[in-house]
């Protein structure tokens, strides 16, 4: 058995809608967040959860962690079904909410890591060590006596972090941790999470709607859709099976004469030079580049693969997301 | 002990506001003031039964502990507003304890800063205006064990409108409702012991009668130290009944919990 199991979990929401004219009651909707999802995760594995707003990714991760109850299915974590001891699950789990706050605003945040070290019952000893090694890694040694209100967006983060995972967690939750930071501290937070995952074999899960956290941290992809898992696996996997747009730029020495291009590519003559986008599947490149070649002398040649948000926001428009 | 390290933590925030506290002490003095004059100018009119100098030093203790009773944790209400209260969620605790040792540091700290400065002030005015010496040692002492059953008293009753806030996710309606309930019905705005004697039957039997009535009571001799173990057990037994219903609250919410947004 994996370390995380979930088999047909499901989970409504009771929605109220808007008043209606006329009406003294509010009309209730039930809105089904998730429809039957399974899927396993083993010990060690980083995991990204993709999906659009309103997916129920966080729905997922709410479920695992204990906070909520779903309705129906069964997930176990380590043997453990969060809900029903739920005491004794989130001892083992961490978890970043990345639009929320577990430290306290007014004080020093390490009162907030001492109040986090009693809650958990971290010996003294093994606390401080722990500390010390988050805190180098985390660049927070600088910070531990400033109040939370004066951190920076950033520094908030990697602050919070470092709470979520002073109790060794084994398995750890992250929910858009990147969500609004500066590409110097998105980069030092991906390389903490990939020493973390390495060093400890902490298990990962990672919800983000960054596509580069995924690229730079994530072997594992699961994508959820209106309740429903729609893929699981390899990222590559998923990006090869959108990567239906390529883009070349190409500049000829003269005009060039007999450029000769089979349908289903897309030709721009601009000043800089001609722009063609194609269908590798179509159309190989090396054919392309043959084509080209015959056509005149080269002098430059860009060829640009597809930016991933371009293949998740194909990918989510074929699914219908 | 994750509970009293929270308690703590929540006792250094409370001095972190001294603004506040002096704010508060300024207000209470006000108010105190006008309550005194006012019961001062009826007295002219129509005596009661009650001494001038018992109602003045009733008023002064309901003031200095005004913290205690309306006061709520803005930072806990924000949490469940916005969802941070997931987090408490994710701690291997006792959610109603853990709130519940939050509560108490800031309704004890915050009162205690406040009281000790007015309790001064208010024996240093003219007797019948100030606060009067208590009837005796013995009463003083059979005071503070009320006053202990009272604190906890309250915090079982604030971690309701916790519970109840959970459930509307904005704590206005209810904490309006409770809050007049807790001004008229615990002595605050109108001395409980200038109700008619019926009435007072009922009302010193109510849970806001237990909160700072009682102790007072003591104070000024109008509960004998020979009662001392009835009025504790009428405290104790609310403190029990207010805290069964507050982790039943609580227990219910998480069934049906659902943290939005995010």
């Amino acid at each position: 058995m994996s370390y995380i199991e979930v088999n047909n979990l499901k989970k409504n929401f009771i929605v109220k809608k808007k008043h209606e004219k006329g009406k003294i009651l509010r009309e209730k909707e039930i809105v089904n967040a998730l429809k039957e999802v399974s899927f396993s995760v083993d010990k060690g594995e980083l995991v990204g959860y993709i999906g659009p707003n309103g997916a129920g990714k966080s729905t997922t991760v709410k479920i695992l962690s204990g906070i909520l109850t779903p309705d129906g299915g069964e997930v176990t974590v380590g043997g453990i079904v969060p809900w029903k001891e739920r005491k004794r699950h989130v001892k083992n789990i961490g978890v970043v909410f990345g639009q929320r706050s577990q430290l306290w605003w007014d004080v020093p945040i390490i009162d907030s890591y001492s109040l986090l070290r009693d809650i958990y019952r971290i010996p003294q000893g093994d606390y401080e060590s722990r500390l010390k090694e988050l805190t180098s890694a985390l660049l927070l040694e600088e910070l531990m006596r400033t109040p939370l209100r004066l951190l920076s967006l950033g520094q908030r983060m990697r602050a919070e972090l470092c709470g979520s995972l002073l109790h060794r967690p084994q398995l750890l939750f992250l929910d858009e941790p990147t969500i609004g930071l500066d590409a110097v501290s998105k980069l030092a937070l991906r390389d903490f999470l990939k020493w973390e995952n390495d060093e400890y074999g902490t298990t990962i899960m990672l919800t983000t709607h960054d596509m580069e956290d995924i690229e730079a941290l994530c072997s594992r992809v699961m994508v959820l859709g209106h309740g429903k898992k729609l893929f699981d696996g390899k990222l590559q996997d998923l990006l090869e099976r959108y990567d239906t747009v390529r883009n070349v730029k190409i500049k000829y020495d003269q005009t060039a004469t007999n450029l000769r291009l089979p349908e289903g590519v897309n030709c721009n003559q601009t000043e800089d030079g001609i722009e063609l986008s194609y269908n590798p599947a179509e159309l190989p490149t090396s054919k392309l580049l043959a084509l080209l070649q015959e056509a005149g002398n080269i002098s430059e040649l860009t060829l640009q693969p597809q930016n991933t948000d371009h293949m998740i926001a194909a990918m989510y428009k074929e699914l219908d997301l | 002990m994750p509970y009293f390290t929270v308690f703590k933590m929540r006792l250094r925030m409370e001095l972190q506001y001294r603004g506040a506290m002096i704010g508060g002490i300024v207000c209470q003095m006000f108010f105190g003031l006008i309550l005194v004059a006012l019961y001062r100018a009826l007295y002219a009119g129509k005596p009661q039964s009650i001494p001038i100098e018992s109602v003045a030093t009733y008023v002064w203790l309901q003031q200095a502990f005004f913290r205690m009773m309306l006061a709520s944790d803005s930072e806990l209400v924000d949490k469940i507003k916005s969802g941070d209260i997931a987090y408490d969620m994710c701690r291997p605790v006792d959610m109603y304890g853990f709130y519940y040792a939050r509560i108490m540091a800031q309704k004890l700290m915050g009162s205690l800063m406040r009281a000790v400065p007015m309790l001064i002030v208010a024996f240093l005015l003219p007797k019948g205006w100030g606060i009067s010496l208590p009837a005796s040692f013995l009463e003083l002492i059979s005071a503070i064990p009320a006053l202990l059953l009272g604190l906890l008293c309250v915090c079982a009753l604030e971690n309701i409108t916790v519970a109840f806030t959970m459930k509307t996710l904005d704590p206005r309606g209810i904490q309006g409702l409770l809050n007049l309930l807790m001004m008229t019905l615990s002595g605050n705005l109108f001395p409980l012991t200038l109700f008619p004697e019926s009435w007072q039957k009922v009302i010193t039997f109510l849970p806001y009668a237990q909160l700072l009535d009682a102790p007072i009571r003591f104070y000024t001799g109008e509960y004998l130290p020979n009662e001392a173990f009835r009025i504790y057990g009428i405290q104790a037994f609310w403190v029990v009944i207010l805290i069964a219903l507050g982790v039943y609250m609580w227990n219910a919410n998480k069934k049906r919990m659902v943290v939005q947004g995010g």
